[in-house]
């Protein structure tokens, strides 16, 4: 939409095709562009291509020559009030009136919050918000700015001290803003530089198919704050993961401005937005000279950081394809349907257990994994002979080769490669040049790969798609914590 | 006062939505015919190749520039180009 604002306030007149359920989104993108009447046309996502061009391709010439309304010929500014102050009354009606819904329309067709995730939440008076600010030493009226220059995101280069733009509405906010969000949320004090360092991410919650949020701590506030980091610690029951996501999606919401159907076009969502998710890295189950995840993007070993990570986007969440007592049996005695499968029957581990995983993993999913394993497996590869985390993150990359034939068989690279027009990495020869038995990666850096070492003793690891090397050119991205205490 | 009955003021999480300053839209054209009409294709090849067909055999006194993409990020014309541009057509947007 910028692009389509930059032709039009260069005086050449423009018509968008969109897909027809989009309305909402081009509208609200064109406000924020400076061009709230930019014209537009329906798109079909079912009739065949010349059938749907048929339809509108005369309406859609129309709209270049068709003179202009008074509406389409103003100019102004765009300017809502904002009050600081959202609602005063009882603790009873301030509940009812944070929990308020509204209708909307194609193609959610239901009633969604306002201003929650459709959860109760703890309603933030100025006494509690005034408590929450009482963790951090950044001043309540402070805009949330970038700690760091950080390289282009979202195709816009940003500076140490530049306010930071939140995902989708571009909206900026304060310090007292994201406190709110943290009261709502249910977090404590002692939580808010990590909500604030989250909100430093700019809380990109992309747009269609299954785009999963996760924050990933890492450093000496997983335990300083109380995290689990142990069993069960992708569910339900703690009083500092549980919130610190929620906060997250509540932030996405109200300081981005990301609304389902409106502009956060999932067809599904994820349940993992659901209430959000924030992990703890288990730096005592690291294997020696294994690094942490703060290490691994430049921190120091005493530093606090959390790592913000897209997921989904190519799949989603696996996990568990193999028993906890299947497991145990390759280790112990090389043993069951693992050890049948690795070729190492009656042979005791340790054993490699990544290759019951790689490659058959990429059968239907590309792009590099994110692997929550428990210490116990993380310790058994490192006996193995990955004596770092990047050791495995090679060896995963490695495992990904396949012929161009089969790669053009997947739905993702006709995307990610644009439509084949672009150059192959390894080769540096472009794709429609490459035979179809030249063998390219299915993961396109080992660096794409990531271990958090987290979970309980019950054998087994879950694997993301994705991570942080996030969607499209959101880069890789860890942000300090300790810059927000 | 009963705890029930007492007032609080509650802050509002929302973003700060910065001032906007909106613009008209460009003038539209006087004609078709003779026109350098840009078609910027972003994705969507089943809508995209057979609107570029169509557009070149109904339209052929236009002058049609194209520019392509399989992803949402168009391939943007240039300052120069854009000098010689009369009118664009973008999509498939999503």
């Amino acid at each position: 939409m910028p692009y389509i604002a930059k032709l039009e306030k260069a005086g050449i007149p423009t018509v968008l095709i969109d897909l027809e359920d989009q309305h909402n989104m081009v509208r609200e993108e064109a406000l924020a562009s400076g061009v709230p009447k930019v014209r537009f046309m329906p798109a079909s996502r079912t009739l065949a291509g010349p059938e749907d061009v048929d339809k509108w391709i005369q309406p859609l010439m129309d709209a270049l020559t068709r003179p202009l309304t008074d509406e389409e010929e103003e100019s102004g500014q765009f300017s809502p009030s904002q009050n600081r102050v959202l609602f005063e009354g009882t603790s009873e009606k301030a509940q009812e009136f944070y929990q308020q819904t509204r209708f909307i329309p194609r193609p959610v067709n239901a009633e969604l919050a306002v201003y929650t995730d459709g959860f109760p939440i703890v309603v933030p008076t100025e006494e509690r918000v005034a408590e929450m600010l009482k963790g951090t030493s950044h001043r309540p009226d402070e805009l949330i700015a970038y700690q760091e220059d950080r390289p282009v995101r979202l195709r816009v280069e940003s500076c140490k001290g530049d306010p930071v733009r939140f995902q989708p509405r571009l909206f900026t906010a304060t310090v007292e803003k994201a406190a709110v969000n943290a009261v709502m949320a249910g977090c404590k004090p002692e939580h808010l530089p990590v909500v604030l360092a989250i909100a430093e991410t700019g809380l990109t919650t992309g747009t269609t198919n299954f785009p999963t949020q996760v924050l990933v701590l890492s450093g000496p506030i997983v335990k300083e704050i109380g995290l689990n980091t142990g069993c069960g610690h992708l569910g339900p029951g703690s009083r500092v993961n549980g919130p610190i996501g929620r906060a997250f999606q509540l932030m996405a919401l109200n300081l981005g401005g990301a609304i389902p159907g409106v502009n956060r076009m999932s067809a599904h969502g994820s349940p993992m937005n659901n209430g959000g998710m924030c992990i703890g890295e288990n730096v005592d189950g690291l294997p020696p000279g294994w690094k942490g995840l703060n290490e691994e993007h430049g921190f120091r070993k005493e530093e606090s950081v959390v790592v913000f990570m897209t997921i989904g986007n190519h799949g989603g969440i696996l996990g568990h394809e193999f028993s906890p007592g299947g497991y145990r049996a390759l280790q112990k005695s090389g043993h069951g349907g693992m050890a049948r499968r690795l070729g190492v029957k009656g042979t005791p581990g340790p054993h490699n257990w990544l290759e019951y995983l790689f490659p058959r993993i990429f059968s239907v999913l590309e792009g590099g994994f994110t692997l929550i394993m428990i210490p116990e497996m993380a310790r058994h590869l490192y006996e193995i002979g990955f004596k770092s985390k990047q050791d495995v993150y090679d060896w995963i990359y490695k495992k990904s080769f396949e012929t161009v034939g089969e790669y053009r068989s997947r739905s993702w690279p006709d995307l990610t490669t644009n439509g084949w027009m672009g150059r192959e990495k390894t080769s540096g020869k472009p794709w429609k040049e490459l035979s179809d038995d030249y063998m390219v990666p299915v993961v396109n850096d080992p660096f794409d790969n990531c271990i958090i070492v987290a979970g309980g003793e019950e054998e087994g690891c879950i694997q993301l798609t994705g991570g942080r090397a996030g969607f499209g050119d959101l880069p890789s991205a860890a942000y300090s914590i300790d810059k927000w205490r | 006062m009963p705890e029930k009955e007492k007032v609080y003021r509650c802050l509002s999480p929302i973003g700060i939505q910065l001032p906007v300053k909106t613009f008209p839209l460009a003038p539209r054209l006087d004609r078709i015919d003779g026109k350098t009409i840009h078609l910027s294709i972003c994705g969507e090849p089943d809508i995209t190749i057979a609107l570029e067909r169509r557009l070149k055999m109904d339209y052929p006194n236009v002058n049609w520039t194209v520019k392509k993409s399989y992803t949402p990020n168009p391939v943007q014309l240039s300052e120069e180009e854009m000098k010689t541009t009369d009118a664009v057509i973008l999509g498939v947007c999503w």
